[in-house]
């Protein structure tokens, strides 16, 4: 039987070497870009009341890990930041002056891998929130900031953020008056793009050459087109109103000559219960699940006590650290040359008051230990 | 355009899946469809493939070290595994089962022991309904279960039905009716969207003629 104390529980893992370095020059891209754009930094409790995330994450959060506070009430280890971030805002930072911008960098943690694919437990999140900004501009900023710190990191031509506007699909649900199990059931088709059975789920509430146009609308992904491509098939207003909306951020994304870092994907509903407009996601060269995802999210500061415009993105760290690493080769950064400092028997205090005066000079000490005697 | 990597199920659907792809002009030399190698290029370049185990296509795609696979929904179903669908292909038709002794279909008690390849499925199935059932995992020749009674009834893959009748047993209901389909890692549907689209296209048309052919 193996030392119970030498394995280390599934999803869960040390960071050292090399890799802990492209762990921390991704951070520091990060928080100078989250500066740069007058970002401010917060740290959240890393244990928070269940009920917080129930709010904030809706099923999702069950996936985390639980445990009883003195008082009986349900603590959760956080398995996301936003929640935190979204209550300090409404609540200790209430009376700050609008707009609210904040940043930090945490590990969250869940219960269960997510897919075989995403298989951590822990994981960091480098994210920021723009709080009290509505429409198109908040929009704009947080995505050209999720842009710029890829581009900062030398991966310029290698990611896309993909877009769409979660009342695209709420619009047609409502509009073909389907219960929540039909709802799920679209969801999760549209979700997979399996065009062949949500074909045959909608042509039980539409024509079957109107079912077809729309399952195959699920399957474009692609620039501006995609939303005129949307507009022949989609006719109600609540729909047809996020349209105008992409269409919009699209605007401008091109007059900024940014399209090819962006996608139109109306088939991206899997956040569905989280936000209410624009949702997106970060797709990188080497990467086989997403590496980040941000959206608007005006509900949740309501429930959690004022109704006020909310978006944000966060970024996996652990994700966009394997594919750096894949790029860039295992080999640590050198170093710069060190001091060598040997600590002999009878005379330590030299040793240290030169270690200590090499250290303001600027240099790197190396203290060897003491010679073994023969 | 970049290089697309397809994951093709090995057995039951690979001669058909390569016919298919045979259709919209991509051809592998007859030599490489018979050595031994796992991991080949079509005559153009365009495309990598890998053949692996059903269950092991969609762990690559959804990896994203193959960018698409052509694997059965009976695998999706049991896998889980978080990958995007975007084609039927309508070929290698089968369906999944719930099979028992002709002559007697249930026990009667009120746990059901169901023997199957598939307890992923099995379970969400009885489970749906509120049936307490025993899982018993097996990894081949499910049949035997009910004959030597070990189970009460199997969940299995059915094609023609042959093996079920020479054993005595029969179909008791159909879970749901499974054919191949084209999947796709969500990164690189994005990423080598161009690619893709061309891909999905051209296997869409042929799927459709195809249909059209055999009607």
């Amino acid at each position: 039987m193996s030392d119970p104390l030498s394995g280390i529980p599934s999803g869960l893992r040390y960071f050292f070497g090399r890799e802990a370095q492209v762990r921390r020059t991704i951070e520091d891209t990060a928080l100078a870009v989250f500066a740069g754009w007058s970002y401010e930094e917060i740290t959240t409790p890393t244990i928070d009341y269940y009920s917080l995330f129930e709010q904030g994450m809706g099923s999702e959060a069950s996936n985390s890990f639980r445990f009883m506070d003195g008082d009986g009430k349900l603590l959760a280890l956080r398995p996301d930041v936003t929640s935190g971030v979204a209550r300090a805002a409404v609540t200790l930072l209430n009376r700050r002056e609008r707009p609210l911008r904040l940043w930090y960098v945490a590990p969250v943690f869940r219960q269960h891998a997510k897919s075989q694919a995403e298989f951590r437990r822990e994981l960091t999140q480098i994210g920021c929130e723009l709080f009290g900004v509505s429409g198109g501009p908040a929009e704009l900023e947080i995505l050209l900031i999720a842009g710029e710190i890829f581009d900062r990191l030398g991966l310029r031509d290698d990611f896309v953020i993909t877009l769409n506007d979660v009342e695209v699909f709420n619009g047609v649900v409502e509009n073909l008056k389907l219960d929540s199990t039909q709802r799920a059931a679209m969801r999760e088709l549209v979700d997979s793009r399996n065009a062949t059975d949500l074909e045959r789920l909608v042509s039980q509430f539409a024509s079957v050459e109107e079912s077809r146009r729309f399952a195959d609308l699920t399957q474009l992904s692609g620039k501006g087109d995609v939303l005129d491509a949307a507009r022949q098939v989609i006719m109600n207003e609540r729909s047809r109103a996020a349209l105008d909306r992409l269409e919009r951020v699209w605007e401008i994304i091109t007059s900024l000559n940014l399209t090819d870092r962006f996608e139109i994907d109306l088939g991206d509903v899997s956040t569905l219960d989280y936000y209410t407009a624009l949702n997106f996601k970060i797709y990188l060269k080497g990467a086989g699940v997403r590496v980040g995802s941000g959206g608007r999210y005006d509900h949740l500061t309501a429930k959690l006590g004022k109704a006020e415009p909310a978006i944000g993105f966060v970024i996996d760290l652990d994700a966009l650290t394997d594919v750096m690493l894949a790029r860039d080769g295992q080999e640590p950064e050198a170093q710069a040359e060190a001091t060598m400092l040997r600590v002999t028997s009878n005379d330590s205090l030299t040793t240290f008051q030169e270690a200590i005066a090499a250290r303001w000079r600027g240099e790197r000490v190396l203290i060897s230990p003491q010679e073994v005697k023969r | 355009m970049s290089q697309l990597t397809i994951a093709i199920a090995k057995g039951r659907l690979q001669f058909d899946a390569l016919e298919l792809l045979k259709r919209i002009g991509i051809n592998l030399t007859d030599a490489t469809e018979t050595s031994r190698r796992l991991s080949v290029e079509d005559q153009t370049g365009e495309y990598r493939f890998l053949f692996a185990k059903p269950g092991d296509v969609a762990v690559y795609v959804e990896h994203g070290v193959a960018d698409c696979g052509i694997v059965g929904r009976d695998v999706l179903l049991e896998t889980n595994a978080d990958v995007l669908q975007p084609l039927d292909l309508t070929i290698g038709r089968c369906r999944m089962v719930v099979a028992a002794l002709a002559a007697a279909p249930g026990n009667g008690h009120g746990m059901l022991k169901v023997a199957t390849k598939y307890p992923g499925i099995a379970t969400r199935h009885f489970g749906s309904r509120g049936q307490p059932v025993e899982i018993i995992q097996l990894s081949g020749s499910v049949e035997l279960a009910p004959v030597l009674g070990l189970a009460d009834c199997i969940v299995d893959l059915v094609e023609t039905g042959r093996t079920l009748r020479e054993n005595g047993l029969a179909v008791v209901e159909e879970i749901f009716s499974s054919t191949a389909r084209l999947i796709s890692n969500r990164a690189s549907y994005q990423l080598k969207a161009e690619s893709m689209m061309k891909l999905l296209d051209a296997v869409r048309c042929a799927v459709r003629e195809g249909v059209k052919a055999d009607d």
